[in-house]
């Protein structure tokens, strides 16, 4: 029988990506390219960006049939409305996000999706950090193969006349999924809308509803 | 750069060497898909993994779209699903032709 007083045993492996990522800042760091100072704040600046931008342009959108125009036709310059400079701050883009940022469209006969199958790319300015799982193995191959079955993992199910579209981000485009808005908000404010477009609907693995916000834990069995 | 295909051709993308490096997954090689949108030229990857981001050869990029259906022989989902991946100039040619 095992032991349930032994200690946790924490994984000691560490990726050859992340050791060579621990050279280089600490070579950066002796060279005087930057401080470990530095290092933290940035660290710190790009971690504590949340959804909340792109949440705020779905609402946008879902309210005002011009931006919508401007952001589908044009998301990097449309950003800057809601205050977002993809350039910034180092003026090429948050690194590795640098590039072109397009805005997918859900309709009755399209549902998008979007994933990274060579890495991890996301829409961080608009988004934050990606989830843990959309960076795992698991995710990435799965979502393009078998995306049905991801999908009804999260709970969603589309019937079969609805095109189920996956974005593979494997260059310099950037996307994320403007939901439809869902039924039950006739009347509501921009920033009431805001709050119902959470992270995982602009991912595209579940849709807006009107009784759902992730600023609260959902009651046991959801209720739905 | 003038791009050599217009959206709605239909593509191959070829199965070039990868022993370098490339962002053309393997799962869309030698697959056939319609070009829907243009995207800006910019250095190919191939070149911007050795950082010359001002001497690297640009090529205008396509967004491809695939019939999932086309891509997996035992595809789980419907007939309707697609995949949309970009691809470099290079790494098409027209659909119905050899190299």
């Amino acid at each position: 029988m095992s032991d349930p007083h032994k200690p946790i045993q924490a994984s000691e492996e560490i990726s050859e990506f992340e050791v060579l990522e621990l050279a280089l800042r600490e070579l950066a760091i002796e060279k005087g390219l930057f401080s470990a100072e530095d290092h933290r704040r940035f660290s710190e600046w790009a971690e504590s960006i949340g959804p909340s931008n792109g949440s705020k342009m779905v609402a946008k959108a879902w309210t005002d049939p011009e931006f919508k125009k401007r952001l589908l036709e044009n998301g990097t310059e449309a950003s800057k409305e809601v205050g977002i400079d993809w350039t910034d701050p180092t003026g090429t883009g948050t690194p590795s996000d640098y590039t072109f940022f397009y805005v997918l469209e859900n309709t009755p006969q399209v549902h998008n999706v979007i994933v990274c199958t060579l890495c991890s790319c996301y829409p961080r300015p608009v988004l934050g950090m990606s989830p843990d799982w959309y960076r795992t193995p698991n995710y990435r191959r799965r979502m393009v193969r078998r995306p049905r079955e991801v999908l009804a993992e999260f709970g969603l199910h589309f019937p079969s006349d609805v095109e189920v579209r996956v974005h593979d981000s494997n260059q310099k485009s950037r996307f994320m999924v403007m939901p439809m808005r869902p039924e039950g908000t006739d009347g509501w404010t921009e920033e009431q809308l805001e709050k119902i477009v959470t992270r995982d609907t602009m991912i595209g693995v579940a849709l807006p509803s009107a009784d759902w916000d992730a600023s609260k834990a959902p009651s046991a069995g959801g209720g739905k | 750069m003038t791009p050599k295909f217009k959206v709605g051709d239909r593509v191959v993308v070829k199965d070039q060497t990868s022993l370098f490096h490339t962002r053309t997954q393997a799962f869309v090689r030698n697959q056939e898909g319609t070009v829907v949108e243009h995207r800006p030229d910019w250095v190919i990857p191939e070149d911007e993994a050795f950082d010359k981001l001002e001497t690297g050869r640009k090529e205008p990029f396509y967004v491809v779209r695939f019939k999932q259906t086309d891509l997996w022989p035992r595809y789980t989902g419907f007939a309707v699903d697609t995949l949309e991946t970009e691809c470099a100039e290079g790494w098409l040619r027209p659909a119905g032709k050899n190299e």
